[in-house]
């Protein structure tokens, strides 16, 4: 892909390339890779520490003894809260995706209506779901009445990270519809004529050919969601704060570990140790879109 | 790699074919063929259209309506209709949050940090896309790889420390504007649309390469180069977490954190607290409504390159 060029000297060009890569290998890069060498340190949040190499110390201080319950508990509660956004997420977004694909009066108002939660943020949207299922007066609380029942909500343990599940896949769900919406748009509308005049049925066009040619939506749609549901923490943090074991994840311990979970400063808590948590979940998020890629590419192949 | 299974995917295209035609221009063909079935059909759709909207609309209305209440109406009646309008719950959160300084800050984050991203995103994507630069491919990995890093926020955390940038906006918008995702690729992706003899004829006619990428450029690129904006714009705008690590001190807090301590120093005051939100979210929500069907494209198009 090379090509002769035309402005003269290249210098100008390498120059002004070499600005723009400067703040992004410094600011972006370096502090990635620099996660895996810090976490074999003692690093500290205060500068004038001294830092120590520790080797694989805080490796096995996540497995050890004093740490185990705590992380088995984050990772647990990853596993569920991934695995279930991205099910019920793809499901339903699938689902919204054919019904606004119909012949609907005003369906990109629908669809814009569906998409708003993706630019609203985290903390508007935390405190929207925090108004409707507050324990006291809500409309939340109002259904839960109904059959009975009184529940705190995101302060109760057993259904909290149900709850944020919950919202997650509502805050989450537009990008998926509208990725899907554009698959089902891309099926060449001839299929669908010349399946009719064979006499095909709409649940025999659904599975042979709808279903078939929206896979690469499918592949794409979980791929992003099993990446981002593992790795996304900050709807949690703000809906049940940064120390809640019913909701404590993965990402979130990261931020819990390194920074004490409240605003930062004066921790003097050993942050390779968050670093290390930040290491075993990308090997963990890699491994697991790996597979899971393979799986689905596979699986476009079959259909 | 998963960004070739994802480039696969026609969305960004379709999607903004779909947008410049607003309605589809033809019926689904599953209709056609059954016409006998039409209302029924019709009928559960749209009640099940009517089911999405509630789930979406209600939220946004009830927290319009609990900050039109008194804080005591709110509290005698939670679920009703507003009947008293207490609109100085808006001024009152406006003043008791400081909102009109948050603001301040949060623009100043988001106009900079996204502007020098997109700067950035331009200065790179371009000279790799037309290959004026050895080792074009080593690059473009560059690019893909900035979107698989790992969480670094205790890196970004020390870097920032150590650099003495900790606590000032400058380290703050650095750090966010070097967030730059799919900026390069998106770029280098257009640029491939901008024919080459451009290039040339400009520099046969003594423009040189600058001038070229800072004069002419950016006129040719602005369908992308706003994308980038606006996606950059949105991530900065509603960033929480690297605001509380980077910036501590209140003043400099943006809009999202100082929203986040309203919601901590007022907590059951809901009426106060929804006007507080629904201020936080006006100027998103005025954006949205200009802008929803460029949005809904340019966010997928970055979500599926990504």
């Amino acid at each position: 892909m090379s090509s002769y060029f035309v402005f003269g000297r290249r210098a100008t060009v390498r120059a002004s390339f070499a600005v723009g890569l400067l703040p992004i290998l410094v600011f972006a890069l370096l502090p990635a890779v620099a996660v895996f060498v810090i976490s074999f340190t003692d690093v500290r949040a205060l500068p004038f520490l001294p830092v120590n190499w520790v080797g694989v110390e805080n490796y096995k201080s996540f497995f050890s003894a004093a740490h185990l319950g705590y992380n088995v508990n984050a990772l647990k509660n990853t596993f569920i809260f991934a695995f279930l956004v991205t099910i019920i997420q793809n499901v339903l977004a699938l689902l919204i995706a054919v019904l606004f694909n119909q012949p609907l009066r005003g369906t990109t108002f629908y669809r814009s209506v569906v998409f708003l939660p993706t630019i609203l943020g985290v903390t508007v949207i935390g405190l929207i779901w925090s108004l409707m299922f507050n324990p006291t007066a809500s409309p939340g609380a109002a259904i839960w009445h109904w059959f009975g029942a009184n529940t705190a909500f995101f302060g109760d343990p057993k259904i909290a990270l149900y709850l944020v599940i919950f919202v997650q896949v509502w805050a989450g769900i537009g990008v998926a519809v509208v990725i899907y919406l554009a698959g089902l748009q891309a099926i060449p509308a001839e299929l669908y004529e010349v399946a009719s005049i064979d006499g095909a049925s709409s649940w025999q066009k659904l599975r042979l050919i709808t279903y078939p040619l929206l896979a690469p939506s499918v592949t794409a749609n979980m791929l992003l969601c099993i990446v981002g549901s593992l790795q996304s923490y900050q709807l949690i943090y703000v809906l049940t704060g940064p120390n809640n074991d019913a909701t404590q994840v993965l990402s979130l311990a990261i931020f819990t570990q390194g920074f004490g979970g409240s605003a930062a400063g004066g921790s003097a808590q050993s942050q390779g140790y968050a670093a290390a948590i930040s290491v075993v979940q990308f090997v963990m998020v890699g491994v697991i879109s790996l597979i899971v890629l393979a799986y689905l590419r596979k699986r476009e192949e079959r259909l | 790699m998963s960004n070739q299974a994802v480039s696969k995917e026609p969305a960004e295209g379709t999607a903004a074919r779909r947008d410049s035609g607003g309605r589809r221009p033809e019926p689904t063909p599953a209709h056609e063929h059954r016409p006998r079935r039409f209302p029924l059909g019709r009928l559960l759709s749209y009640l099940a259209v009517l089911v999405v909207m509630v789930l979406y609309l209600f939220p946004l209305l009830f927290l319009l309506n609990t900050a039109l209440k008194s804080n005591a109406e709110f509290f005698s009646n939670p679920l009703g209709m507003v009947k008293h309008l207490a609109i100085n719950n808006f001024s009152q959160a406006w003043r008791q949050g400081n909102f009109g300084a948050y603001m301040l800050n949060s623009i100043l984050y988001t106009a900079v940090a996204a502007g020098l991203g997109t700067f950035i995103s331009l200065l790179v994507g371009f000279p790799v896309s037309r290959g004026y630069l050895k080792h074009t491919k080593l690059w473009y990995g560059l690019f893909v790889a900035m979107l698989f890093l790992p969480n670094s926020l205790v890196t970004q955390f020390q870097l920032v420390l150590r650099l003495n940038l900790y606590d000032t906006r400058l380290g703050y918008m650095l750090m966010m504007a070097a967030g730059v995702g799919v900026g390069p690729l998106l770029v280098a992706g257009y640029v491939k649309s901008v024919p080459v003899e451009l290039d040339e004829a400009a520099a046969l006619d003594g423009v040189g390469y600058l001038r070229y990428l800072f004069g002419f450029l950016p006129a040719l690129l602005k369908p992308v180069l706003s994308t980038i904006f606006i996606l950059q714009a949105i991530g900065v705008w509603n960033d929480i977490i690297l605001a509380t690590i980077l910036l501590p001190d209140q003043t400099k807090s943006p809009v999202t954190l100082g929203l986040f301590a309203f919601q901590g120093t007022y907590t059951s005051q809901w009426s106060l607290l929804s006007a507080a939100t629904i201020i936080v979210a006006a100027p998103l929500l005025v954006a949205y409504v200009f802008l929803q069907r460029y949005l809904v494209a340019s966010v997928v198009g970055g979500a599926v390159k990504g």
